[in-house]
């Protein structure tokens, strides 16, 4: 009980956006791609698409954290290859893992410094450092390849505890996340902060402090995305992360969560990184090629902003 | 006499080469009200956010009950028992009011998380000391302005604040709420807390408050007794010479209709108003706050457009334009009509430029797109002169101008734009005693000129003194007609209640 209440937001919260209606679409969705393609809904394609999801779930999760306070990071895709690419260097266990986490921390520091205390503009900020980022895997890992040590490919194939790996991990992630953002103080101050800055500070949060220290968490949900994507891929791939920067963002818009700050839920952005899985699932087994699949997420977020905007300018 | 609760002492504090405040110094007793007065820039919001925390003073020492204090924000202020209620509050909107309250202070539990029952507990506590009714689980950007005030408030309660602070709390409140918070601001004087009452209202530094100190160009000048002084001491006090009146002379003949509305309804369930604006008179809406007269001057302007009925303006020419009324402001403005809103920072200023920018826009106005810039250096010269705007130069930056010189700057804009209707909302909210008299003035001026104005204002003393004619509104219905010569609140409150009455 303990345990199910931390998950839910407090009582007659609502700043949690309206993702009741990202759950609404998604029941569509799953609807018209169960009818249209029957193979959806078979035990191992449903595993398929949960696999799929996980890494969008925590990466959309980090995400989440930095929408809620006004921020952005479109650098959580190539941290995402990054993080392959250092887990198939030839290094100890211990050794691979410390580094993963070191390129994580400090990505987020800087992301977060940058922004924080510098005033550098989130989107800026991010695209500068998602470049950096996406060149340092590329020079560490130019081409696919390497080996995934075994407990990686181990803790995220198969299954857990009787439990598909997938949805192991994703609750592990959404735990975290949920007892952060709805039982600590970090979480009451990230939605002040996303409310209205000026006022947090002027109330003794420490906005510049909870900035960077929720860009350091996007960065490590991401690294987390990478370990599972490459336990699941079996190899380090510098460009497999790419599609993470805009899904994420997609994902958590479509969750409800206020791209202007201070409005957003974590099952908003389960939900909609779900959808975008679905969908994404869906287009295949349709046959849709894949570069019209691109075209169908960019207008999918489009539309979400858009709906987002009207409701702000009271339309 | 009771020791002082709180002391500043020889506090001094410079922004660039501007001595904000200059060597001041003040004691409260506990259970007093203690009320800092003085134009605007006089220092007293710069003094009372040094004792807030906001700000640090370059010098001087703040003394509780005997012993220095130092703090360097808000909160630390709010540890040391000192709350503020500030004018711009601090609330945030997604946050519930309970959260609101313990924000920067939640109780936590002995694992880090938040204890969110106590939390809940102690606001609603802190709201029932102040025999509020607000739910503490509701978001704060459902409440009014009035309960976003409580709910400050009560932050103080909740963390056994002894000193409160509060900067222009009736800015903007209507007169039942303004009676409520001065209710409570006894309340808490009889608990012995010390409150600090920044105003310019003397009514109210009369009523609620036992001690004043009037500030002037960052210095104190004079601490009284409020039962040692009159009105026009204290004016006296502040500007530092005598106002001879307040008020400019009235119209003495007015000119033909400007601007009519027939059967215009502001939306499908309001009964229906007529009026008649006449060149060379100013014309104000009075009556209880929040009885549809902003939504009846808003409609005129274009920015809310009615439900139904006929706008007709004159032009200068004697032509007349019949605007439909969903015209919207692009069309109002092109026949003539001018509007100043009450909140001028988020309506009408564009803050982040210069003096210069806000007035060309009027120059610019009703010009095609495609003409060339005109030189505007003479024109916002002369208006700043005429309007006796005090900044550096054209190119100073509106935000960091007074309450009243930003009033000033946005009247300029219409009145360099050449329109002859006037639409104004609170045209002295925020703004100092001297700067009042200069923009009442300048309005006169406008329809001695041949313009017409048409004033809302929750002060009905100001509206009595600026206007020819006043219409009461009520339920969103001009329910009478008085020449505002000779008017009074109680005539003009009997008026908009009688009819309530009768109805």
């Amino acid at each position: 009980m303990a345990t199910l209440s931390a998950l839910l937001p407090p009582p007659r919260n609502s700043r949690a956006g309206p993702w009741y209606l990202v759950l609404a679409c998604l029941v569509i969705v799953v609807a018209v791609v169960a009818w249209s393609a029957p193979l959806f809904l078979t035990p191992g394609n449903l595993s398929n698409v949960a696999a799929q999801v996980t890494p969008l779930v925590i990466t959309a999760i980090g995400q989440t954290l930095v929408i809620i306070t006004g921020g952005l990071d479109l650098s959580v895709g190539s941290l995402i290859s990054l993080t392959t690419a250092i887990i198939v260097l030839d290094l100890p266990g211990w050794a691979m893992v410390l580094l993963a986490i070191a390129a994580a921390v400090t990505v987020g520091t800087v992301n977060g410094v940058g922004i924080a205390f510098l005033n550098v503009h989130p989107i800026i900020m991010t695209l500068a450092s998602m470049s950096v980022v996406q060149g340092v895997a590329l020079i560490t890992r130019p081409v696919p390849g390497g080996t995934v040590p075994g407990w990686i490919s181990g803790a995220v194939n198969g299954s857990l505890f009787g439990l598909p790996a997938a949805l192991v991990w994703i609750a592990v992630a959404v735990v975290i996340a949920a007892f952060l953002i709805y039982r600590t103080r970090f979480g009451l101050h990230l939605f002040a902060i996303g409310g209205n800055p000026n006022s947090a500070l002027m109330n003794g949060v420490r906005v510049q402090r909870n900035i960077v220290l929720t860009y350091i968490l996007s960065s490590l949900f991401a690294m987390g995305a990478g370990f599972y994507l490459a336990g699941r891929i079996a190899s380090g791939d510098a460009n497999v992360g790419t599609v993470f920067g805009l899904d994420s963002i997609t994902a958590v818009a479509l969750g409800g969560t206020s791209l202007s700050g201070g409005v957003g839920s974590l099952v908003g952005t389960v939900l909609g990184s779900v959808l975008v899985g679905v969908i994404g699932n869906g287009m295949n087994l349709m046959n849709v090629s894949a570069f019209l699949q691109i075209v169908i997420k960019g207008a999918l977020l489009l539309a979400v902003v858009s709906v987002q905007r009207r409701k702000q300018i009271g339309l | 006499m009771a020791a002082p609760l709180i002391e500043l002492l020889d506090i001094s504090r410079s922004f660039g080469s501007t001595r904000a405040v200059d060597g001041v110094s003040l004691t409260v007793q506990p259970g007093s009200v203690h009320a800092v007065t003085g134009e605007n820039g006089a220092g007293k919001s710069t003094l009372m956010k040094i004792l807030a925390g906001v700000i640090r003073p370059d010098a001087g020492t703040i003394r509780l009950e005997g012993r220095e204090v130092h703090f360097s924000s808000p909160l630390g202020a709010l540890g040391h028992g000192i709350s503020t209620v500030f004018q711009e509050f601090t609330l945030i909107p997604n946050l519930t009011v309970a959260e609101s309250i313990f924000l920067g202070r939640e109780p936590m539990r002995r694992w880090g998380g938040i204890d969110y029952p106590k939390l809940r507990s102690g606001a609603a506590a802190a709201l029932a000391r102040l025999e509020s009714a607000i739910d503490p689980d509701g978001m704060v950007r459902n409440l009014t302005v009035a309960e976003q005030q409580i709910v400050e408030i009560a932050k103080g309660l909740s963390a056994d604040a002894r000193v409160f602070i509060f900067d222009e709390p009736t800015a903007a409140l209507n007169s039942a709420d303004v009676e409520k918070l001065t209710r409570l601001i006894r309340d808490l004087k009889a608990r012995g807390k010390a409150i600090l009452y920044i105003s310019h209202r003397l009514e109210e530094i009369f009523a609620l408050c036992d001690t004043v100190t009037v500030m002037k160009d960052g210095r104190h000048v004079a601490t009284r007794p409020t039962e040692e002084l009159n009105e026009h001491d204290l004016v006296a006090l502040m500007v530092g010479r005598e106002l001879s009146s307040f008020f400019p002379p009235r119209a003495g003949t007015v000119g033909e209709p400007v601007l009519t509305a027939i059967d215009l309804r502001t939306n499908a369930a309001s009964p229906s108003v007529g009026l008649t604006l006449h060149r060379g008179e100013i014309l104000g809406l009075a009556g209880l706050e929040g009885q549809g007269q902003r939504g009846i001057a808003r409609a005129l302007a274009g920015i809310e457009p009615a439900e139904a009925g006929r706008i007709e303006k004159t032009g200068r020419d004697g032509a007349r334009h019949g605007l439909p009324v969903d015209a919207g402001v692009g069309r109002t403005l092109a026949t003539g009509i001018g509007f100043v809103p009450e909140d001028r920072k988020g309506e009408g200023l564009f803050l982040d430029l210069a003096i210069r920018d806000n007035i060309a826009l009027g120059v610019e106005t009703g010009r095609p797109f495609w003409a060339l810039a005109p030189n505007t250096t003479a024109v916002i010269g002369s208006m700043m002169q005429s309007m006796n705007i005090r900044a550096r130069n054209a190119e100073a930056i509106v935000g960091s101008l007074s309450g009243g010189n930003q009033q000033k700057v946005l009247i300029g804009r219409w009145l360099s734009s050449g329109v002859d209707v006037l639409i104004i909302e609170e045209p002295t909210r925020g703004v100092d005693v001297g700067a009042k008299a200069e923009v009442y003035k300048l309005l006169r001026a406008f329809s001695d000129a041949g313009g017409a104005v048409l004033v809302l204002s929750r002060e009905t003393p100001e509206l009595i003194g600026l206007c020819d004619r006043l219409l009461v509104v009520h339920g969103g219905a001009v329910v009478a007609e008085m020449a505002a010569d000779g008017a009074t609140e109680h005539g003009i409150l009997h008026s908009a209640i009688g009819s309530r009455q009768a109805a």
